[in-house]
């Protein structure tokens, strides 16, 4: 009786690592292997490529991306695309977007328990409305604006320091991020504060 | 969560800050193995962020981390595909600037903490390939999720995972001789082999 007559596929080596064969061709396989130093080599192989892999998890998020992600909301443009931004109201917890679809909302209120002092959260409070009435205003510029991105001139106020993410988040708001917000509310007019 | 809306056809999405602090590292860390420099990480974190919020309504609880693989990789592939078709096009001299952007070895280390050997082998392998085995070796997915992340059928993700390992692997020692043994030839071609 003949005990391999073939090696064992690439495919099946790479899925005998990873634990993804089958009871029937797992045995099949670990019979072969058993007979056959050249594909042991090649598991081998597998092996350690993927352990090198392996090494450390964790990647450390830098802060003021986070932060950046965090004011996504009020720099992104909003779904419903088709018939304008439908409308878009700000509470003090949280965000509600309308259109055509319905409605749906965002809490923005912080997740961990108050632990900062009173006048504290109303500065924050302060803080997130006027960023809301900020990126609706941007929000509510580009639409009547006649389809040409950056015509706002606001490139120029958004700092030499500020890093290029100009597919995702209108110039405008992104000094928002970057400095403080009582210096972009003069030019966005329309927008307004609370 | 929050209790807020009273009808049953809205629903209630986790804070928006919740969603950053519980996906950012995640998605970030995925990015950045990916496309091997912290500025095109960040880049595709936050655009992968910004679909999600986008397409929130829409999102079915339960294959959030499937969707943020999905959409992480998928802006990945077509920030490569970009950049080749730039290179093809050949522009001026300013496109000089999207390959100058890599990092010194201890940036990336100080950064991910990934070996920066590594971190090189796996930057060297087709991005096809380098989803494959990133997807399979760092996030811990398996075959089935990786097809249906990356849209490719099981026999595909089998022979990427396969020859990603393969090319990873003289990858490394290449850059590390000794490292892995059974491989005599000594490429003195590649650059930044940690002297620091």
């Amino acid at each position: 009786m003949s005990i391999a007559e073939s090696h064992l596929a690439q495919e099946a080596i790479a899925a005998l690592v990873d634990g993804e064969l089958a009871a029937g061709p797992a045995a099949r396989a670990a019979r072969h292997l058993a007979g056959c130093p050249q594909c042991r080599m090649a598991v081998q192989a597998q092996r350690e490529a993927k352990e090198a892999l392996h090494g450390s998890q964790q990647v450390a998020v830098p802060g003021d991306l986070v932060s950046r992600l965090c004011a996504i909301p009020f720099t992104a443009d909003v779904p419903g695309s088709g018939g304008g931004l439908g409308s878009l109201s700000a509470g003090p917890r949280g965000l509600t977007v309308q259109d055509g679809g319905g409605s749906w909302e965002v809490d923005l209120g912080p997740q961990d328990p108050p632990q900062r002092p009173d006048h504290a959260r109303w500065l924050r409070r302060g803080f997130v409305g006027a960023l809301a009435g900020l990126g609706a205003g941007v929000a509510a510029l580009a639409l009547t604006l006649p389809g040409s991105p950056g015509t706002g001139g606001s490139g120029t106020t958004a700092g030499a320091e500020v890093r290029q993410h100009t597919e995702v988040v209108p110039p405008v708001v992104r000094t928002v991020t970057v400095g403080a917000p009582t210096t972009t509310t003069a030019f966005t007019g329309p927008g307004g504060t609370p | 969560m929050t209790e807020s809306a009273p009808s049953p056809e809205v629903w209630v999405a986790p804070t928006w800050e919740q969603v950053v602090r519980d996906h950012s590292a995640r998605v970030y860390r995925l990015a950045y193995r990916l496309s091997g420099n912290p500025q095109d990480a960040e880049d595709l974190t936050q655009e992968t962020f910004v679909r999600v919020f986008r397409s929130l309504a829409d999102f079915s609880p339960g294959t959030f981390e499937g969707w943020l693989h999905r959409i992480t990789t998928n802006l990945f592939l077509d920030m490569v595909r970009r950049r080749q078709r730039i290179r093809f096009d050949a522009l001026p001299e300013d496109t000089e600037r999207l390959p100058g952007r890599a990092p010194s070895p201890e940036q990336v280390y100080a950064d991910t903490h990934l070996d920066p050997q590594i971190q090189a082998a796996l930057d060297a392998l087709s991005p096809e390939f380098r989803v494959a085995v990133v997807l399979c070796d760092i996030e811990g997915l398996t075959y089935e999720e990786i097809a249906a992340t990356l849209g490719i059928k099981l026999g595909t993700v089998r022979s990427r995972i396969h020859r990603g390992r393969v090319q990873l692997r003289q990858a490394l020692a290449h850059l590390a001789p000794g490292r892995v043994p059974a491989s005599e030839d000594d490429a003195v071609a590649l650059p930044g082999r940690g002297e620091g």
